[in-house]
């Protein structure tokens, strides 16, 4: 026993270590980089370059959208007035850059071989930060063709850079080629493009993203705690209600003949056999305003659908069959015939139940507590279903972790696992100390038995 | 066996006072949940009344989940430009699931769903307003393999390769790209029914296929290697790290895919829903998300 909290320590120590592993070890991948990106992946600068990119953004999809009635062909939006293009073609990258440009910073991108390998080193670090499980210039490997050229033919088309479609915003947009002899599909001959600006070295700020224990600390700081916290406030409120109705609801079968007994038991143990979005469903029915029932809820005011309580409900729903069996089988295991003694006693039925019953269970009451609170906090499906996931409001740690995850953060989502695990252990960890505290205690009172001392000892 | 009196006592106290604490915390929690309850629903007579140009408003959306993560900065986006107007979280499923949760009456303002048909099952149960129904974005069906995976495959007839074992689809009940690729593998007799729901899968394919209940459960048991390839949306590849295009379905092998997007039926502030699915098209900063994302508006 003496080694259990040490040993405790020792796993949620190894489990933290899990974590904070998880994001030093990208960051020592990537840590040799000449080119450096900022936290937003957005602006990229290099240490032999005179130049940088900033705002940059790579766009897999163009728009065919008419503006405000007229056609203007299939356009892709670019980064500003002056901003370059990267559009990917079937059979090279053809980069525009504006002649503005490049007489400012005194640049020629055309013809300076060198200028052009530093601007297609950082295109590519930016394309990959950003290509968001796309494929890459890198993997692409296309040959490079640099052009200043307001306006390019290509495959049938006439590509056109930096258009103002409406005040303020510039796109490359691709019409039919007219003297063309074939109508290419414009939306289809741009795989994707990149654009951005290009800025002197001077005038380009890039703070790049925190590593190692920096990453970890930003991320913490960053984390929203809250599905934690709607998470005890629910599987708490909810184990109220649970602990209230289970040992009402096991009661009650105990003094029904036995027809009425198992129709109730059916009843109260079923949420315990549907699926989580069966329950979810009916309860969505219940009160949602499709039904009498609920439209009449809703008209005097109580709209539960999607709100804090419908995760109250859902979580009482699924967690009070636990706790109802569990106390259930505790009673019916008592003897009748002790019961009865205490009556001949002159005890009213209530007294017993209070003073003989519920203390003789208590073990069982016990562990259908700590059985429907972790049911409760483990609630997804009906949640998801009735109450919706609301940050701060609804959204639960199983929540949290299923759209985190589905929502490609992965990181959330480990942390959020390691928490539940780190609950659940502290749970099981503590009703393993009480039972082995209450065997004891059985054993104790069981040598005092073998004396003869009193054991049925009434007032 | 029984406790001699004291015992007996302690064990009450303990659970009488297990209980007070717990409806303590019950109890607290309950006052919190009531007034967050208040507040809300004072917003929401607000916006009942008379359209004040600047009154609060908070609109709830239903989209289809293949929006996960274009939607919410488009609509940061709308709030930075129309302080009056937030957005409660919105509800990322299967388009199938949305409907399905408005006809059971949840409260939303606007739904937008991946597939034409599931839209107009909401027409059909009365849950959207038909008038403000428009057609938002066009998508691509394609094939997915896990990133550096050596799977190979260049059409639909090469699904049903023996070196493939296990293909993800969505229930085409449910998630409208499933319905997309059933009507695409029925063109190569590999499902039975054209309109890609209530058939079943050719004997020996039926083996292969994993049912998964959204397209992004698609996509995240193909990055994970548990199936060998998929079919998803081209925009779920900029959603989801580690899945790689094999091939883009022929757009001729199933219904054109759009995104419709409408102001449902009973919303409380549908003149601003409209004006957000107006913002969706028509903004030029909000086009640029959709491009990054892969949606290509209409």
């Amino acid at each position: 026993m003496n080694n259990s909290p040490k040993r405790f320590v020792l796993v949620v120590m190894v489990l933290i270590l899990v974590l904070g592993t998880m994001f030093a070890l990208p960051l020592l991948a990537q840590a040799n980089e000449q080119v450096s990106i900022d936290a937003q992946g957005t602006a990229a600068g290099s240490e032999g370059a005179s130049f940088g990119i900033d705002d940059f953004a790579r766009n897999n999809k163009g728009s065919a959208r008419t503006y405000e009635g007229r056609d203007v062909g299939y356009r892709y939006p670019m980064a500003g007035a002056s901003a370059f293009a990267a559009l990917v073609l079937e059979d090279k990258l053809v980069i525009f850059i504006p002649e503005e440009v490049q007489a400012t910073l005194g640049l020629d991108f055309t013809n300076n071989k060198a200028a052009q390998e530093q601007f297609v080193t950082l295109l590519k670090a930016l394309d990959a930060h950003n290509a968001r499980g796309g494929i890459t210039l890198e993997q692409l490997n296309l040959p490079v063709v640099f052009t200043n050229a307001e306006s390019i033919q290509h495959a049938g088309s006439i590509i056109t850079f930096g258009v103002e479609v409406e005040p303020g915003y510039y796109y490359v947009v691709l019409t039919a080629d007219p003297s063309a002899a074939t109508t290419p599909d414009t939306s289809k001959l741009i795989s994707f493009m990149a654009t951005g600006t290009i800025v002197a070295s001077e005038n380009l700020v890039i703070t790049p993203a925190p590593k190692g224990l920096e990453a970890f600390k930003e991320f913490l700081t960053h984390m929203d705690y809250r599905p934690f916290w709607v998470s005890m406030r629910t599987a708490l409120t909810a184990l109220v209600f649970v602990f209230i109705l289970g040992l009402a609801a096991a009661r009650l079968t105990l003094r029904v003949s036995n027809n009425v007994k198992d129709l109730l038991d059916a009843i109260f143990t079923i949420p315990l056999v549907l699926p989580p979005t069966v329950i979810g469903f009916l309860l969505l029915v219940t009160f949602g305003n499709s039904t009498a029932f609920g439209r009449w809820l809703i008209d005097n005011g109580i709209e539960v659908v999607f709100s804090w309580p419908a995760a109250v409900i859902a979580a009482t729903v699924v967690a009070f069959p636990l706790m109802y069996r569990t106390v259930r089988g505790a009673f019916e295991a008592q003897d009748p015939e002790m019961l009865d003694v205490a009556r001949t006693l002159g005890w009213k039925e209530s007294r017993i139940f209070f003073r003989l019953m519920l203390p003789l269970a208590w073990p069982s009451i016990a562990a259908g507590t700590v059985l429907s609170f972790a049911r409760a906090l483990g609630e997804f499906g009906a949640t998801l279903f009735v109450a919706g996931n609301f940050a701060g409001v609804t959204q639960t740690m199983p929540l949290a972790i299923y759209f985190e995850w589905m929502g490609g953060r992965s990181d959330a989502a480990v942390f959020w696992v390691v928490v539940v695990i780190i609950i659940s252990f502290i749970v099981i960890f503590f009703i393993n100390l009480y039972a082995r505290h209450t065997q004891k205690f059985r054993m104790g009172t069981a040598k005092e038995e073998d004396k003869g001392e009193g054991i049925y000892r009434f007032e | 066996m029984f406790q001699t009196k004291n015992e007996n006592k302690n064990r009450l106290s303990k659970v009488v006072a297990l209980l007070l604490s717990l409806m303590l915390v019950a109890s607290a929690a309950l006052v919190l949940g009531a007034c967050n309850g208040q507040a809300q629903s004072e917003s929401s007579n607000n916006s009942n009344g008379a359209q004040v140009e600047q009154e609060a408003v908070q609109l709830q959306i239903f989209a289809a989940n293949s929006l996960e993560r274009a939607l919410p900065e488009v609509q940061a986006l709308y709030t930075e430009q129309n302080p009056h107007v937030t957005f409660k979280d919105t509800q990322f499923k299967g388009s199938g699931d949305l409907v399905t949760e408005l006809q059971g009456g949840a409260p939303a303002d606007i739904l937008i769903t991946a597939s034409a048909s599931t839209m107009n099952t909401a027409v059909e149960n009365g849950s959207i307003d038909e008038a403000t129904r428009i057609d938002l974005f066009a998508n691509d069906l394609i094939v997915v393999k896990q990133e550096g995976s050596n799977v190979n495959a260049s059409s639909l007839a090469d699904v049903n390769s023996s070196a493939i074992t296990k293909v993800a689809i969505g229930d085409a009940d449910a998630v409208p790209a499933g319905a997309y690729a059933n009507q695409s593998l029925f063109t190569v007799g590999l499902y039975s029914d054209e309109s890609g729901k209530g058939g079943t899968y050719t004997q020996g394919f039926d083996a292969k296929v994993i049912i998964q209940s959204s397209v992004g459960n698609v996509a995240k048991t193909v990055s994970t290697g548990d199936v060998q390839i998929g079919f998803v949306y081209s925009s779920d590849l900029y959603r989801y790290d580690g899945i790689e295009q094999l091939f883009v379905v022929p757009s001729n092998t199933h219904k054109p895919i759009v995104y419709p997007g409408a102001v449902v039926a009973n919303s409380a502030n549908a003149n601003e829903a409209a004006k957000f699915l107006d913002f969706c098209l028509n903004n030029p900063e909000a086009l640029k998300i959709w491009a990054q994302y892969g949606f290509e508006l209409i």
